[in-house]
């Protein structure tokens, strides 16, 4: 089991993670939804809004994590420098997904909210913000919300490719998709997750508290539920089936998920409140049409629950190569 | 008519913010392909006979002192193989790969190869983030508390450097560590390493260790 990195960088990632996903949620509604254009919506405002404080949360989380950079923060700079390290690129990625989700979440405010608008246009001190009233405000958070959802791609896939670059030195990170694909999984199972995870945040849980349950608004939303646990089964199957496949530490890692010293976390903290519990109440919303307000909440929790005890489970179940 | 011509301007400006970072860019990762690809020779070579090492761990305490690291701390660590009746030895220390992950995945470039093949840390750029510890698959980088640095073993270069030997190589009491250079061929440890007899460790791992040998008896 590897104890360098426990629980800043697992929250790190989860955080990253629903953040990204949230961004691209709100940047779907910016460009296919129909009605936002004319009524106040909820999810669009929270996945707008949201992920870059989540973002800067996790980045101060990730710095408290360091030591030498802690301590002398100027070192941080050098991250900048070294483009073979997948670090690297997470520390532009993030120095760059900020200040586009900041300003995005932004521009939605002022969207969303006259007021915000007239508030900032009668204060004197502010005045130097004239050019934002000035701008086709659609249109610059429609270039925002383009920007925002690649880097938003790039924060929710590069989490993942971050531990399967390690290579040999820990094989459970590194295993593939399949064992004939070369195709890491963490990448794919991460994004997946960052995708699920912010639809929650933002629909099942802001839009829900804002504006009542949304089964019976988004007749599809049990059923996208439904497909998003299929597919994270299926990952997450393919996952410890091949690396028990691979044998080796990576199959010790699996057995220790399975039924070993991590058994609990992903049984009970994962696959409980992550998997079965959001599939019964979206299949039961699914069938009938619709389910309390209680249990949409909840499952909604469960998945956010299952998202981050997932993270965490992936750091400490990387056990290094055996020597 | 305002409105399109601010926008454009705009886009005129990114396309040019992009450009500027291309051409900035561009360079950084050429020169970091070309790093990978040139691959001196390694000067020195460290063979360790598991035949001989008795485990005593006189080279962890050894290295310890010299490096003046705290109690407990050492660039060495000692893995038990075999069973409890015949048990062998492992020392594990930096193998001073040809082709070391640690240095790929550093953000800072603290971590390095230098022309005669020795790793060392740079730990004015350390910034601590232990990507090295997960990336090393000997499992021999050190984090350091004190200094909040990813250390290693550096195979106390100063000393090589003015004809000594590393401080395991001195302090081995069965006589299980042979250091020398690994470019005169009339050396002890060339010859060696040119019998196949010493061999880096889990060649497998695609590192190519170019300093530590191991002499392993097949079981």
């Amino acid at each position: 089991m590897q104890t360098a990195w426990g629980w800043l960088p697992a929250i790190y990632l989860f955080l990253g993670g629903m953040g990204a996903g949230a961004l691209l949620v709100a940047a779907a509604f910016e460009f296919y939804g129909k009605r936002y254009q004319y009524e106040f919506c909820p999810t669009a405002l929270v996945g707008a809004t949201v992920p870059g404080p989540l973002v800067i949360l996790g980045t101060i989380l990730l710095i408290f994590d360091l030591g030498a950079g802690l301590r002398e923060p100027w070192r941080i700079f050098y991250m900048f420098t070294h483009f073979s390290s997948v670090m690297t690129w997470g520390v532009w990625l993030l120095t760059l997904f900020i200040p586009v989700s900041l300003i995005y979440g932004f521009l939605e405010i002022l969207d969303a909210f006259p007021a915000a608008r007239q508030w900032l246009r009668t204060r004197r001190w502010l005045r130097w913000t004239a050019f934002l009233w000035n701008l086709p405000l659609r249109r610059t958070k429609r270039v925002f919300a383009g920007i925002g959802s690649v880097l938003a791609v790039g924060v929710a896939i590069y989490t993942g490719i971050l531990l399967s670059a390690v290579g040999p030195a820990i094989p459970f990170w590194s295993t593939r998709v399949l064992p004939f694909i070369p195709i890491p999984m963490m990448p794919v199972l991460f994004l997946v997750s960052a995708l699920s995870t912010g639809l929650v945040l933002t629909v099942d849980l802001a839009a829900t508290l804002a504006i009542g349950p949304m089964e019976q608004r988004v007749k599809s939303l049990p059923w996208i539920h439904m497909a998003f646990i299929g597919v994270k089964t299926l990952l997450l199957g393919m996952l410890l089936i091949t690396a028990l496949v691979n044998g080796g530490s990576a199959a010790q890692s699996a057995r220790e998920i399975i039924a070993g010293t991590h058994a609990v976390v992903f049984w009970v903290l994962i696959v409980l409140p992550g998997f079965i519990f959001p599939f019964v109440v979206h299949a039961y919303a699914a069938g009938l049409g619709r389910h309390s307000l209680v249990f949409g909440v909840g499952s909604g929790v469960g998945i956010v629950v299952a998202g981050l005890f997932l993270r965490y489970l992936i750091l400490v179940s990387g056990i290094p190569a055996a020597l | 008519m305002e409105i399109p011509r601010l926008s454009r301007r705009r886009f005129l400006g990114l396309t040019a913010a992009a450009g500027v970072a291309a051409v900035l860019g561009v360079p950084l990762l050429k020169k970091g392909a070309s790093l990978a690809q040139e691959r001196p020779k390694a000067r020195y070579a460290l063979i360790i006979d598991t035949t001989k090492c008795t485990g005593c761990g006189a080279c962890i305490e050894a290295c310890r002192l010299r490096n003046h690291l705290p109690e407990g701390v050492s660039y060495i660590h000692r893995i038990v193989k075999g069973n409890h009746r015949n048990p062998w030895f492992l020392m594990i220390q930096c193998q001073h790969c040809a082709n070391p992950p640690c240095a790929t995945v550093c953000p800072t470039n603290a971590t390095y190869r230098r022309e005669d093949g020795v790793v060392l840390l740079d730990e004015r750029l350390c910034v601590g983030c232990k990507y090295c510890m997960q990336a090393c698959p000997y499992q021999a980088r050190v984090y350091d508390e004190e200094r909040g640095v990813a250390d290693k073993c550096w195979l106390c270069l100063p000393w090589v450097l003015g004809g000594g030997l590393p401080a395991c190589v001195e302090a081995c009491i069965p006589g299980a560590r042979l250091f020398g250079r690994a470019d005169d061929p009339q050396s002890e440890v060339a010859q060696l390493i040119a019998s196949g007899r010493a061999k880096p460790l889990h060649p497998e791992f695609g590192t190519d260790p170019s300093i530590l040998f191991y002499v392993i008896e097949e079981e």
